[in-house]
């Protein structure tokens, strides 16, 4: 049973990760909170159906798809999002993109309604079978996909010119000015890069949790907790922030079912409602006592 | 004040203008004229039910007979309470309403309910939200089985129907799971059975394994579901894909066809629903005819709202054709009066709840297409 | 009489005094229930944005807690009135005083938090929140909330629907614009100003910034509890939907589109925002996109807000003549010291490390009174460290400061400003759209006792103010700058700049005065005009401590002198013996040219 809670925890935590993936890349490139993120994977999930009623292929095909599609969105964005407001104190940033996903949201309830609708399978929908355990093929897509694109982050950042350029403009933009490289540029890489790790975010969840035009709320306040407990600015931490909350979100309701005693105790304790708002309060918790997250470093201010 | 406002009630507002122009005397006479302003949620969370309502109540107006003149405002009443009301005092400040098609929205109903009072103007809708005629408000008309009905039929189906006893029982956070669950709660006590197991969840819960693990452990031979649409499918789809081989009833929420549109046929197979009425499981040659009609006209599969509202704006017409003039003929009529509709007969029970049979589909696991298991009136 | 008369027609008053007469008169034009209810909501939310743009607007953080603190607010009303009959007097209050408690609950670990910290921490109160009133079931009537809520009624005497109701929301209104004012206008206001643009410059010159932001976070608290309350009472319904996001939303947005610092503007925003969608009715659903659009376009177009592009414009076409200046004041000069013997200021074995790097190695200096100490030494010595450590924006690792004897390296920034030590920055720590005038008369704000309490009781203008503007003005001649007392400080030059921040640093009046490179950015004519000054302030006891780089304006200047490198302190002496000094020599001067005159 404890074996089945983790690996649901996994597949939970895969598609965490790949809600935080895309946030915290254009957090550590423009120190701008980008509140439409969620509403961007949203969005995803929207584009994946649409392609997928022109040409009915597996969602593996459509994939590249959809992370280009998003990567063109993410571009457009940052023009309307960042741009005008890049010289302003970071709270407009935050203003606009509130802004831009008022009007996602709408848009897509207004093309859509509200119903929810179910995106492409990866492949196909069914249950991998292994010793008792039971795993979905989707679940287990969305991990094999996570592990891909975090490895391919990674390596773009750390392996190449390009991400080299990246990570200067994320740290010292004035530097990275003034030794030639083309910040602007750069900086709406970031932001389509981000808008395609969304893409592939919404991708896989239109198909697992289903799209509405609301979802953009919850995921953005999810990715946010993941960012904050791993370490802001930190894609390993953003990682196991998002681990973290989906072991919490799965194991802590289902401590009873391991530890029967508990439910005689305090039954309440253990319902959904409440491991949210503990979960809550536990962010709370870490933003005063250890606001740097797992994996950040304090930050002194230079006078 | 003629504000027309869709293209079907324009082209009839022409017909009608032309048979009153050849035949003066007697549509003179015989003409009613109402007013029906229809204020439903179009954006917001709950744009789905609000068209829903919209269309059924445009169709129903759409074949009111020649003797009936309407005319009609479509207006937005968002998803806040403050929304609803907005909306219902513009109408009614825009000329003599003589009835509102209402959101069904139960918090709106309930700020709309002291404007009606105060007004004297009847409300037409289908919330489910128990209290709504709880409030000794006599211009409220419920044209969908209250809790205490579409409950009733959940849980006897459960006793009666299947024979279980062990239950597991899983509803929502919102007005809607936590009034249902009261009165499932209630009935189950009156046959002398508790719940093995309840779990309420919030809209926003996508991963239901903690829930399903809880379901498991807790042993039991079926599991009542009471939550929204999505949820529905997406506990259904896990439960699927838990190997979770248990009956599931849900509540309303699966009965609408964009809902069953999430989830796989084979992810159906021993689940039913309860629900006020199915068109698409037809089942009858009106309900048939509405079906077609409805298909033809918004291209889109009708759900237990539509047809619900389709009655309740009919059956306000009728009373209208039958005499009703004023907005006080209106509600007396509907107060008093008993009408055969698509879905089922109406009457009041005194205190507005018009509606008291309700269905249960069941899915064979080979198509989406549901079919009628058992009535209950 | 002419004061009144100029203040309504400076700025873009006329227009506002006409928008006041005809949102007056409106109410006497309307006919139906509809407009009354749109016009009463409007000034529900007018007052939910007025109490926003004490935390948002004036301290500058980017709270999303008003839409809570408001259904907070609106459930209050709700329970009391509908569970324990109670009446209006006690309700309201009750409403008001709830989401204060809360808000000072909160505010202890959230207050501190770096602003988009700060924002996610509201948001997630804001959740739990919404989470407990759906789950509480038996007091808050879970998701469907309460209804039949009865109207306001006062001590037994209802206020009834229609007019009277929408005549107590906008007397709310009036009553907290007048609050608003009252708040904002004086000194107070001046200080809440500085510490929203410029917390660094606001701590120097004894500014508490964090009791100014908690002060106006539990404001906007009350504000939107009495505006949720009022809600209860016209809506007669309050469910979760109070709670949520998009009456924040609202408020953010009417708070961005109006001004966000303008009292005109929460009024302005409310009467577009609530309108809004019944304007664009039109657009069937596509009205809300309409709503993400006006709020993205003014927040590029216009981040002052509607109000604020109003004042642009009027300060482009039409501008005004200047203010007339207040009459220069002199300061006492100086405070009254401690004992006349021993050192000011004693700095004993400090320490300070950032991660690997040691910046502070058992730093030992003294300072004594009407003393000008010299600090040099290579870029990365540790000069401006030890300033931020002896004002208090870093912690010593170890090792003590004392000011005249009393221990002040635990004590806050501003605190230690207070106590008498004043400084400047190395890079410009001004309030660009602020005027010369008030960035210096800012800095009275300790002085003058300053404080929420009297800037409310003080009457139509702030006397603590007056006063202090009057120093400034005499501090501002002091350093021959007063020709530009009204120009906005970002518009001066790099060296008036530098004597503007000297003059602030003045109005302290301290005992010890800490220039970082002064003399940076000056011209030859304007060095030796600085050095001047300083020499007159240190014979009528002040002591100063320079860091300077600028060896021909500091050699003269200084009595004593000091060298880092690297963290060290290397030499200790008279400025002939730190020039000669090997070791100074070697890490920082060099050899003096043969040529030098």
């Amino acid at each position: 049973m404890l074996l089945q809670i983790l690996v649901n925890a996994l597949a939970l935590g895969a598609s965490y990760a790949l809600l935080a993936l895309g946030f915290v890349l254009i957090l550590n490139a423009t120190s701008a909170v980008n509140f439409t993120h969620g509403d961007m994977v949203m969005a995803a999930g929207y584009v994946a159906i649409a392609l997928f009623s022109i040409v009915p292929v597996p969602g593996a095909l459509l994939l590249p798809l959809v992370m280009v599609a998003m990567a063109v969105l993410g571009f457009v964005f940052s023009w309307f999002a960042y741009f005008p407001l890049k010289n302003r104190p970071p709270v407009s940033v935050f203003i606009s993109t509130i802004a831009l996903g008022i009007v996602f949201q709408n848009s897509a309830n207004a093309i859509y309604g509200a119903e929810p609708r179910k995106g492409p399978p990866l492949l196909s929908e069914g249950l991998f079978e292994v010793a008792g355990i039971t795993i979905g093929k989707q679940a287990l897509g969305i991990v094999v996909v996570a592990i891909v694109l975090i490895l391919a982050q990674h390596l773009l950042l750390n392996r190449t010119g390009i991400g080299r350029k990246l990570r200067a403009t994320a740290q010292d933009r004035q530097m990275a000015e003034a030794i030639g490289i083309r910040v602007n540029r750069m900086i709406a890489l970031t932001f389509a890069l981000g808008a395609a790790l969304a893409g592939a975010a919404g991708l896989m969840l239109s198909n697992t949790f289903f799209v509405t035009p609301t979802d953009g709320t919850n995921y953005i306040i999810k990715a946010y907790i993941a960012v904050t407990i791993g370490g802001w600015g930190s894609l390993t931490g953003a990682v196991c922030g998002a681990l973290i909350i989906a072991l919490f979100e799965v194991l802590f309701p289902s401590l009873p079912l391991l530890i029967p005693p508990l439910e005689a105790i305090a039954p309440w304790l253990f319902t959904q409602t409440a491991s949210t708002i503990l979960l809550y309060l536990g962010l709370l918790a870490i933003m005063f006592f250890r606001p740097q997250g797992l994996f950040g470093e304090r930050v002194q201010r230079r006078v | 004040m003629n504000v027309l406002n869709t293209r079907g009630t324009d082209y009839f507002g022409m017909l009608v203008a032309a048979i009153i122009a050849a035949s003066p005397l007697a549509a003179a006479a015989q003409t009613a004229e109402v007013n029906l302003p229809i204020l439903v949620p179009i954006t917001g969370f709950l744009s789905l039910e609000g068209t829903s309502q919209r269309n059924g109540a445009l169709l129903a107006i759409k074949n009111a007979p020649s003797s009936v003149k309407i005319t009609s405002e479509v207006t937005d009443t968002g998803a806040s309470p403050e929304g609803a009301t907005t909306a219902l005092e513009r109408a009614l400040s825009r000329g003599k309403v003589s009835a509102v098609v209402a959101s069904m929205l139960g918090t709106q109903m309930l700020a709309m309910l002291p404007v009606a009072l105060e007004n004297k103007v009847p409300l037409a809708t289908v919330s489910g939200t128990a209290d709504i005629t709880e409030k000794n408000n006599p211009y409220v008309f419920r044209f969908f089985p209250g809790d205490a009905v579409a409950k009733g039929a959940h849980v006897r189906y459960v006793l009666e129907e299947l024979g279980k006893k062990r239950v597991a029982l899983v509803y929502q956070t919102t007005a809607y799971g936590q009034s249902g669950r009261r009165h499932i709660v209630e009935l189950l006590k009156k046959a002398g059975i508790d719940p093995v197991m309840e779990e309420a969840l919030d809209v926003s819960v996508k991963d239901m394994s903690p829930v399903m693990g809880k379901v498991q452990v807790a042993n039991p031979d079926v599991i009542m579901l009471h939550l929204h649409g999505g949820p529905s499918a997406l506990f259904i789809k896990q439960a699927a894909a838990a190997k979770v081989n248990l009956p599931i009833v849900a509540g309303s929420g699966l009965s609408q066809p964009s809902t069953v549109a999430l989830v796989e046929p084979a992810e159906l197979k021993g689940v039913c629903a309860e629900a006020n009425a199915s068109p698409v499981a037809g089942g009858s040659p009106e309900m048939e005819k509405f079906l077609a009609q409805y298909r033809a006209e918004f291209k889109t599969e009708p759900d237990g709202f539509a047809v619900g509202q389709y009655d309740a704006t009919a059956m306000i017409i009728d009373a209208a054709a039958k005499g009703a003039r004023t907005p006080e003929d209106i509600r007396k009529a509907l107060s008093s009066g008993s009408y055969k509709g698509v879905a089922m007969t109406y009457k009041s029970d005194g205190k507005g709840n018009m509606a008291n049979s309700a269905v249960v589909i069941c899915y064979d696991g080979a198509t989406r297409t549901p079919k009628i298991a058992k009535r209950y009136d | 009489m002419n004061a009144a008369l100029n203040w309504s027609i400076s700025g873009v008053r006329p227009l506002l005094i006409l928008g006041g007469v005809l949102l007056a008169a409106w109410p006497m034009l309307m006919s139906s229930a509809y407009e009354l209810r749109i016009f009463t909501i409007v000034g529900i939310y007018a007052l939910l944005a007025l109490g926003y743009q004490f935390i948002f607007g004036h301290s500058g953080a980017l709270a999303l807690t008003q839409g809570s603190f408001f259904g907070v607010g609106a459930y209050v009303t709700a329970v009391l009135s509908v569970k324990f009959a109670l009446g209006g007097e006690l309700t309201v209050l009750l409403s008001m005083a709830l989401p204060i408690a809360l808000a000072a609950l909160i505010a202890a670990p959230v207050l501190r938090l770096e602003s988009h910290y700060f924002a996610l921490a509201t948001l997630g109160v804001g959740q739990v929140l919404v989470l407990v009133a759906v789950a509480w079931q038996e007091l808050t009537g879970g998701a469907n909330g309460l209804s039949g809520i009865p109207g306001l009624t006062l001590f037994g005497f209802e206020v009834k629907k229609g007019y009277a109701i929408m005549a107590a929301v906008w007397a709310c209104v009036a009553a907290g614009a007048f609050l608003s004012w009252r708040i904002t206008r004086g000194l107070y206001g001046a200080a809440l100003h500085i510490s929203r643009e410029n917390p660094i410059a606001a701590l120097s010159v004894g500014i508490d910034t964090a009791k100014l932001r908690y002060a106006m976070f539990l404001l906007s608290a009350m504000f939107a509890g009495l505006a949720g309350a009022l809600y209860a009472h016209t809506i007669r319904v309050v469910s979760p939907e109070a709670l949520e996001f998009p009456i924040m939303v609202a408020c953010l947005t009417i708070t961005v589109v109006g001004g966000r610092t303008h009292i005109a503007g929460a009024i302005l925003g409310a009467i577009l925002i609530v309108n809004l969608p019944e304007w664009f009715r039109a657009m069937d659903k596509y009205y809300l996109i309409a709503y993400g659009v006006t709020l993205l376009a003014m927040i590029i177009a216009a981040p002052y807000g509607l109000i604020g592009l109003l004042e642009q414009w009027r300060a482009k076409l039409w501008p005004e003549a200047p203010r007339r200046m207040p009459k220069a004041v002199p300061l006492l000069s100086l405070r009254a010291t401690g004992p006349a013997f021993g050192p000011l200021l004693e700095i004993r074995d400090v320490h300070k490390r950032f991660g690997g790097l040691r910046a502070l190695n058992g730093i030992t200096l003294t300072v004594a009174r009407g003393e000008i100490f010299g600090l040099i030494g290579p870029n990365g010595s540790g000069k401006t460290t030890l300033l931020n450590v002896i004002t208090g924006i870093y912690r010593a690792d170890s090792g003590s400061v004392s000011l005249d004897g009393a221990a002040i390296h635990a004590l806050p920034s501003f605190a230690i400003a207070q106590s008498g030590i004043a400084r400047t920055f190395q890079n410009i720590n001004l309030v660009d759209e602020m005027s010369v005038l008030d960035n210096v008369a800012v800095a009275r704000y300790g002085l003058e006792n300053a404080g929420l309490g009297q800037t409310v009781a003080a009457g139509w203008s702030d006397p603590a103010w007056q006063r202090a503007r009057s120093q400034a003005m005499s501090l501002l001649d002091a350093l021959g700058v007063q020709s530009v007392a009204q120009s906005a400080a970002g518009t001066l030059a790099h060296g008036l700049k530098r004597k503007v921040e000297v003059a602030r640093a003045l109005a302290l009046e301290p005992k010890l005065l800490l220039l970082d490179e002064p003399a940076a950015g000056l011209n030859e004519t304007e060095q030796v005009d600085l050095a001047d000054r300083l020499r007159s302030f240190a014979r009528s006891g002040l002591a100063i401590l320079v860091i300077e780089h600028n060896m021909p304006f500091l050699m003269p200047l200084a009595e004593r002198m000091a060298c880092l490198d690297h963290g060290d302190l290397i030499a200790v002496g008279a400025p002939a013996d730190i020039r000669v000094d090997p070791l100074v020599v070697e890490a920082y001067l060099g050899l003096p040219e043969k040529t030098s005159a």
